[in-house]
């Protein structure tokens, strides 16, 4: 195995600087590095428009201390390391997010992200403690040696599970994740949404690593936390209006990919299938650099968008392709890129997680079988709605006409420190979908690390060679456009340009486009049972209606049925103990004085 | 190479050469349906020299995604063409997950089909794309489904062994896995390229209009490759089901390759009578024949797995 280990002493009790470098950190140090330095050239262009206006040097001291914490969290060999980073992590990035301290939305995105994230953490620390306990060391490498008996393994799974899933926005967790992504700057959201919540991914990874022996549920479990994130995620993202948000909810979608990923990896390490369990692991690793790329690509060009229009919402915008060339054509890799469309990296890494589960279809017991069946099933559902997601995205803020006349969009002078990371990123796509073979090798290195399998038990041409056949067919397509175009342009004489159709109705507006909500309304309607989908007003009455109006939205069933009725009865709890409560600060000090006398005496005895 | 190069080529000429009288055929049918002569059934090949020759007429309001996507549509389906075997012409490429290629290479065309539709302005074409994004969710499912049940009982995931192989062999001896994954795919078929009862391929001004409307600002040669792409498409997937209905096989490749054709010919004669005898369905409806689909195609899977396992 190829593990880079540095040790640095370190006067911390229990702790020790020891850094580990191995297959599995590379592939996150990856994505950080490359995420971070785009996002950070990125930001220099958007922040321009508030120089003078805010604080920016506390807002890049806290990015760097971000980028600090990111490397120590992928790197760090020792569990004080590891919660020490994660924390500054949390702290860090919650700064981050109330950039724009102003507005009440802001700074309540902000808090509820706080609270999230330590709700998390608290998770953490029990099960850190339980590990760390039963192995009698802190650091990674000896936790990985140890044998945990199955209770104390699945403990630690369901743990890691809910401390790691809120970070990285599993469904029911995922609470702060379409708050706290619309209300940053862009090049924060895509920091967040391509890297920091892949922390998330990240812990459950090592967890994985670290318990090299799980009861068999746990990777039902996860296959099913990934399926139903999924799915729910596109189906909320649908729903949306405001374009981060959108893109947010879709982060869950992907989140749910990874998740199924890596579930019928477990899955296969657990039935000692090795070329399964590589397929599952090295498929997830690679949709996790992928999403890092396309995700920070899409909220980047989003973030040129609403610099240009002052708004999120995407029913006010429309036809921004012809003022915006650049951005459209990058957001449009980006688009393709998350749908999983061949030519793009999202495709690899989809096909790659399809061929384990079909792999897992011929060689699994029967439960296993249907399991894969259902994934199947739950990735071509995504695969369809994220693509009828992202055909709503473009068609709406791009395509057509300009659907309010307030918003007055000048032709894009796009600066070249905002252009040229976003060209990096799409670029990066466009590589690893027609050339993965260098990011292949090392999600499989990633892959049979996780799997805990020899580099010799698994033959990699057995994906390889599917994997260059898919590219061959890339290239043909490509090939087969290309001639297409040219016959076309043979036989194309000088085209007139005119009006579009609209079927001999003279006064066409562009209120009379298809708007975002209208576009998503068939398939958010069909599934209303489980999103919760409202509309308001637009019933027309008597014989001569007047004015009315009409408006749908969807909300987090999560968030309305579950949290906020959780939070309600904390609230009525603590309303009753707050009658009890002693006024006086000095009595609290003389509690704690008299508690601290009576655990002496009780050491003393 | 110079051999795999001819393959193709022999391939795409088949498939180019034979779709448009595929669409031919179920016109005459419809037309004699309804009592009418009917256009001969090679008039889909006058129609695509015509529009060959015609001008292109761009709305103003378009960008150049509206102009690539008949290309990126027409390469889609030709990309498709080589993965599937077609009678004793084995498929040009053939590897292990060759069906998700295809399932996404179709796809790929569908975003810049849906993209070019919103791309004109048109609330028309708005309402097509958004009923077209909804459908293909749901036929997607089928589609899947179907590839799920044949993947066990072949124990493959492409084209070449899974509907290439002996599988329809097995007809005889009276499996019902084969019935439901017809049906089924028969569904997706209809819905997959616009046919009653899922959608009119002959109209687009009516309430319940999908694909036709779609493209209802396309001209001159983009329209041509558009039509040309839609009926590759649809003798593409007739080509899925007719090697599953043939049990039988007569060893020779001249004989084998006859009884394919005829049965495309068949393929063809049937859609056109489903298209005549039935009225197309409400829209609301479309999702419930389309969850049919699904449910027949995962019944299948369940006896497949039944029988696998007795």
């Amino acid at each position: 195995m190829i593990e880079h280990i540095l040790r640095i002493p370190w006067h911390v009790p229990f702790g020790g600087f020891s850094l580990r470098l191995d297959p599995l950190s590379v592939i996150f140090l990856a994505a950080v590095v490359i995420l971070v330095v785009c996002a950070g050239i990125y930001g220099i262009g958007y922040m321009r428009q508030y120089k003078g206006k805010k604080p920016l040097g506390l807002h890049w001291f806290f990015y760097g201390l971000l980028f600090a914490a990111l490397v120590l969290i992928v790197t760090a060999n020792n569990v004080i390391l590891f919660l020490g980073a994660w924390e500054v992590m949390a702290i860090a990035a919650y700064f981050l997010i109330v950039f724009q301290d102003g507005e009440l939305s802001v700074r309540r995105a902000g808090f509820i992200y706080l609270v999230a994230t330590h709700c998390g953490t608290f998770c953490l620390f029990l099960m850190f403690f339980l590990l760390a306990h039963a192995a009698g060391s802190m650091d990674f490498g000896v936790i990985a040696a140890t044998n945990f008996s199955p209770l104390l393994a699945g403990t630690v799974f369901s743990l890691a599970i809910i401390g790691f899933g809120v970070k990285a926005g599993f469904m029911p967790m995922h609470l702060w994740l379409p708050h706290a992504h619309p209300a940053a700057p862009a090049h924060i959201s895509a920091l967040m949404s391509g890297v920091a919540i892949k922390t998330g991914i990240y812990g459950i990874c090592r967890v994985l690593w670290m318990v090299g022996v799980l009861p068999d549920w746990c990777g039902y479990a996860l296959l099913a936390i990934g399926i139903v994130s999924g799915v729910m995620g596109v189906l909320y993202a649908l729903g949306q209006h405001e374009l981060k948000r959108l893109l947010a909810y879709h982060s869950i979608e992907n989140i749910g990919i990874i998740a199924v990923g890596l579930g019928i990896g477990l899955i296969g390490r657990a039935q000692h299938l090795p070329f399964l369990a590589v397929l599952g692991f090295g498929g997830a690793l690679l949709h996790v650099l992928n999403h890092s790329l396309f995700k920070g690509l899409l909220f980047l060009g989003a973030g040129a968008v609403i610099k240009q229009t002052h708004t999120g919402e995407m029913d006010r915008m429309g036809g921004l392709a012809k003022p915006m060339p650049v951005t459209s054509a990058l957001f449009l890799v980006g688009a393709l890129a998350i749908c999983g469309l061949p030519l793009f990296n999202g495709f690899i890494s989809e096909f790659i997680i399809y061929y384990g589960l079909f792999q897992g279809l011929f060689t699994l017991p029967l439960p296993g079988v249907f399991s894969c069946a259902v994934g199947i099933l739950a990735l071509a559902l995504m695969g369809a709605l994220a693509l009828a997601c992202f055909t709503k995205v473009y068609g709406t803020v791009f395509c057509g006409r300009p659907r309010d006349p307030e918003i007055m969009v000048k032709r894009e002078e796009l600066a070249p420190a905002m252009a040229g990371p976003m060209i990096v990123l799409a670029g990066l796509c466009v590589w690893i979908g027609l050339s993965p073979r260098f990011a292949a090798g090392m999600v499989f290195s990633g892959g049979e690390y996780l799997a805990r399998t020899g580099q010799a038990a698994v033959n990699p041409d057995r994906i390889l060679i599917p994997l260059s056949a898919v590219i061959g067919g890339a290239f043909i397509f490509c090939a087969l456009a290309a001639v297409l175009a040219a016959i076309r342009r043979m036989l194309v004489k000088p085209s007139p340009v005119q009006e579009t159709w609209s079927c001999a109705f003279p006064q066409v507006t562009p209120r009379f486009q298809y708007t975002s909500s209208s576009f998503a309304r068939p398939i958010v309607e069909f599934v209303k049972g489980l999103l919760l989908f409202r509309r308001q007003g637009g019933k027309v009455e008597g014989a001569f209606p007047g004015k009315s109006q009409m408006s749908s939205s969807v909300h987090d069933a999560v968030e309305e049925n579950l949290f906020r009725l959780l939070f309600v009865r904390f609230t009525d709890i603590s309303r009753k103990f707050d009658a009890k409560r002693i006024r006086y600060t000095q009595i609290y000090l003389l509690y704690i004085f008299l508690f601290l006398i009576f655990l002496l005496v009780w050491k003393l005895r | 190479m110079k051999n795999v190069m001819l393959t193709i080529f022999f391939h795409w000429v088949i498939v180019l050469a034979l779709a448009p009288l595929f669409v031919g055929v179920i016109a005459k049918v419809k037309a004699m349906f309804a009592g009418k002569k009917g256009a001969p059934v090679v008039q889909p090949y006058f129609e695509l020299a015509r529009l060959f020759r015609k001008q292109c007429v761009y709305s103003r309001t378009t960008t150049w995604i509206f102009r690539a996507s008949p290309i990126v549509g027409f390469g889609a389906v030709l990309l498709f063409a080589l993965l599937l075997p077609l009678g004793v012409c084995k498929a040009p490429m053939r590897f292990s997950g060759d069906i998700l290629l295809a399932a996404y290479i179709l796809a790929l065309a569908r975003f810049f089909m849906i993209t070019a539709a919103l791309d004109t302005g048109n609330s028309f074409e708005g309402m097509g794309s958004s009923r077209e994004a909804f459908f293909s969710c749901l036929s997607e499912l089928a589609l899947f489904m179907n590839f799920i049940t044949l993947a066990i009982m072949t124990r493959s995931i492409s084209f070449s062994r899974m509907i290439g192989a002996d599988v329809p062999l097995s007809w005889p001896h009276s499996n019902p896995v084969l019935l439901l994954v017809v049906a089924s795919l028969f569904i997706v078929l209809l819905a997959e390229n616009c046919r009653i009862p899922v959608d009119d391929p002959d109209t687009h001004l009516e309430l319940t209009m999908i694909h036709e409307v779609m493209i209802l600002d396309h001209s001159g040669v983009d329209l041509a490759y558009l039509l040309y792409a839609g009926a590759v498409k649809l003798f593409l997937f007739a080509g899925i089901i007719v090697p599953l209905l043939i049990p039988f096989r007569t060893g020779d490749p001249v004989k084998d390759m006859a009884v394919f054709l005829a049965g495309m010919l068949g393929m063809a004669v049937f859609i056109g009578a489903v298209e005549s005898s039935m009225a197309r369905l409400r829209l609301n409806r479309v999702r419930n024949l389309l969850l049919i689909a699904a449910a027949l195609a995962f019944f299948g899977f369940v006896v497949a797995l039944w029988r696998g396992g007795a």
